[in-house]
């Protein structure tokens, strides 16, 4: 069984600072992640190999090449295989181009299923696992939490879906896009100490435009039917505050605020 | 006249009205007709609100095969031609917009929480890393233009007294279906957190004793809510997160214990009234936006606070 896993690298955002005094976003010396959500998703396609020994697992990212190291860390998880799709002319893409770019790579090969996240932390559209859906004209499901693993591989795979007021258990044909939430149940392993330092190089492929072969005009900014026109970081609004003591006399605070304001 | 298709979705009937406000933003002073669309049952209580509302009863389409919903709203487009297709941010709005933008060969700009113009162009405001950042997307110029909406930001105001007229439609092309529904599992009887005037809300600093949170809330006729860090620790469930990944709140008090008040925390707070912050930081990025901080330890707040208003309502009785 071949199982597809797209991920994507995005930064830390959890670590971004807010400068309430300059109203700006620190956004400097974020290190890079793998996007919590598809570790998720890898982490199942792993769980699955490690059952199956048969499986084989790709990763598929678009990124710049200074990905390269993240993604050597992902093969000595024992991924058999990585791709990188990036070349120049795609910096920009907006997600109606990412899906048609990754859409292209993904038709020319073969597959039994393809795994994601549900969100990225950076953008966090969910636009293109759907998307990707109905370029390739297969299923895709969202928030995806568990994957019934005696019925992974078979021609339907049943799952269930975190849909937010009610969890719903669904059989999907395959092969399907299945958009995993973060859950504690699929986690990413450790790399093992004896692959720490494997050479992992010639798993690598990356793929540019010359194999795509997109018009230059068909892709990247000028491509995109949409445009970011600015971006701004939202001006918190700042309230005279008062401090008090986690003593009777604050807690006398807090009650008579409840009450002037009707809460007791 | 410019017209414009809203996927109205059952189970989340108001926050689909709500999305006759954003029509109303992007179309401003200009003439508009409002298309509303549903699937399976038909949906009389949003007569009035539209000028036309399209019912699809063919039993052959469930309301989660997002490819046969995408192909009757292909066909729909062919027949009226619309000049926007809004669609709550929804579980199924989420699979829904993407898939049909894809068919349409437009663009579409996800979780959109403002409408502005700008030099002509309508510019969708939405957030990005995490809720840290306000990004302004413009379409370039195809027709039509598509957007799925934040829940729970927009409220429609506007009276119930268009004539509207119903259309049944019959679709064209209907495949066979690839996904079937097994069973639905209702999440733990738990309220909304929306839906509760007073949220109490345990963050990464309120840790074991999260669940003495539930005392005050109790006192207070309150909910319990949390923080991003109390979810992903697998303290409390994701349906109580509040914040930008989680669910955004109008609740009128906000007490916030042991929360720091991430980027990602405040975007969820931005229509809430009032807020009280305990922290043993009294700089924490929530305390600025606090009416009131308390410096100070959650656990023991908590205890003083109940005792407080236990004794307080005996003293009255």
């Amino acid at each position: 069984m071949k199982i597809m896993c797209l991920v994507k690298f995005t930064p830390d955002v959890e670590n971004f600072i807010y400068d309430y005094e300059k109203n700006v976003l620190v956004r400097e010396n974020v290190r890079m992640i793998l996007n919590p959500d598809d570790a998720s998703a890898l982490a199942f396609a792993l769980k699955i190999k490690n059952r199956r020994p048969e499986t084989s697992i790709e990763i598929i990212t678009m990124a710049p090449q200074s990905v390269i190291p993240h993604m050597e860390d992902l093969l000595r998880l024992k991924v058999d295989k990585a791709t990188l799709i990036s070349d120049k002319l795609y910096v920009g893409s907006d997600t109606y181009i990412t899906s048609r770019i990754l859409g292209k790579y993904l038709s020319s090969v073969a597959y039994d299923c393809i795994l994601t996240g549900t969100g990225a932390m950076d953008g966090d559209t969910s636009h293109v696992p759907s998307q990707l859906g109905e370029l390739l004209n297969i299923c895709q499901m969202s928030n995806v939490v568990e994957i019934e693993e005696e019925t992974f591989g078979s021609e339907s795979a049943v799952i269930e879906v975190d849909e937010e007021r009610n969890f719903a258990k669904y059989k999907i044909c395959m092969p399907a896009i299945l958009s995993l939430q973060k859950v504690r149940n699929y986690k990413l392993p450790y790399i093992k100490y004896e692959d720490l330092e494997r050479n992992v190089k010639d798993q690598i492929t990356i793929i540019d435009n010359e194999t795509l072969g997109f018009e230059s005009n068909q892709v990247g900014i000028s491509g995109s039917l949409t445009q970011v026109s600015g971006t701004f970081v939202k001006i918190m609004e700042k309230k005279d505050k008062r401090v008090v003591r986690n003593d009777s006399e604050g807690i006398n605070t807090v009650y008579q605020f409840l009450r002037d304001k009707g809460f007791v | 006249m410019k017209k414009s298709l809203i996927y109205i979705e059952q189970n989340h009937f108001q926050n689909s009205m709500d999305l006759l406000e954003v029509v109303r933003q992007v179309y401003d002073a200009e003439e508009y007709e409002t298309y509303g669309v549903s699937f399976g049952a038909s949906c009389d209580e949003a007569e009035g609100l539209f000028d036309y509302l399209i019912e699809v009863p063919d039993q052959r389409i469930r309301s989660y095969d997002v490819i046969n919903m995408t192909n009757v709203l292909e066909e729909l487009q062919g027949f009226y031609h619309f000049d926007s297709i809004l669609f709550p941010a929804t579980q199924l709005g989420r699979m829904l917009a993407p898939r049909t933008a894809m068919r349409l060969h437009v663009g579409l700009v996800a979780d959109v929480t403002a409408i502005r113009h700008k030099n002509g162009f309508v510019e969708m405001v939405r957030p990005a890393f995490s809720g840290k950042i306000m990004a302004g997307i413009v379409n370039r110029n195809r027709v039509p233009l598509m957007m799925s909406v934040r829940q729970n930001v927009f409220s429609y105001q506007g009276a119930s007294q268009k004539q509207t007229e119903k259309i049944k439609y019959s679709p064209i092309r209907i495949e066979d279906r690839k996904i079937e529904l097994i069973e639905v599992r209702e999440k733990e009887k738990t309220r909304d957190i929306r839906e509760s005037e007073i949220l109490i809300s345990g963050g990464g600093g309120t840790g074991r004793y999260f669940p003495k949170l539930k005392h005050l809330a109790d006192e207070l006729n309150a909910q319990v809510s949390a923080s991003r860090k109390t979810v992903d620790s697998g303290t409390a469930p994701r349906s109580m997160q509040v914040g930008q990944s989680g669910k955004t709140v109008s609740t009128k008090l906000y007490m916030a214990l042991g929360i720091s008040g991430s980027l990602q925390h405040m975007e969820g707070l931005k229509n809430v009234e009032n807020i009280v912050s305990v922290n043993t930081n009294r700089d924490a990025p929530i305390c600025s936006r606090s009416d009131i901080v308390v410096e100070g330890d959650a656990e023991e707040f908590i205890e003083r606070l109940t005792d407080k208003i236990k004794w307080e309502k005996q003293s009255r009785e």
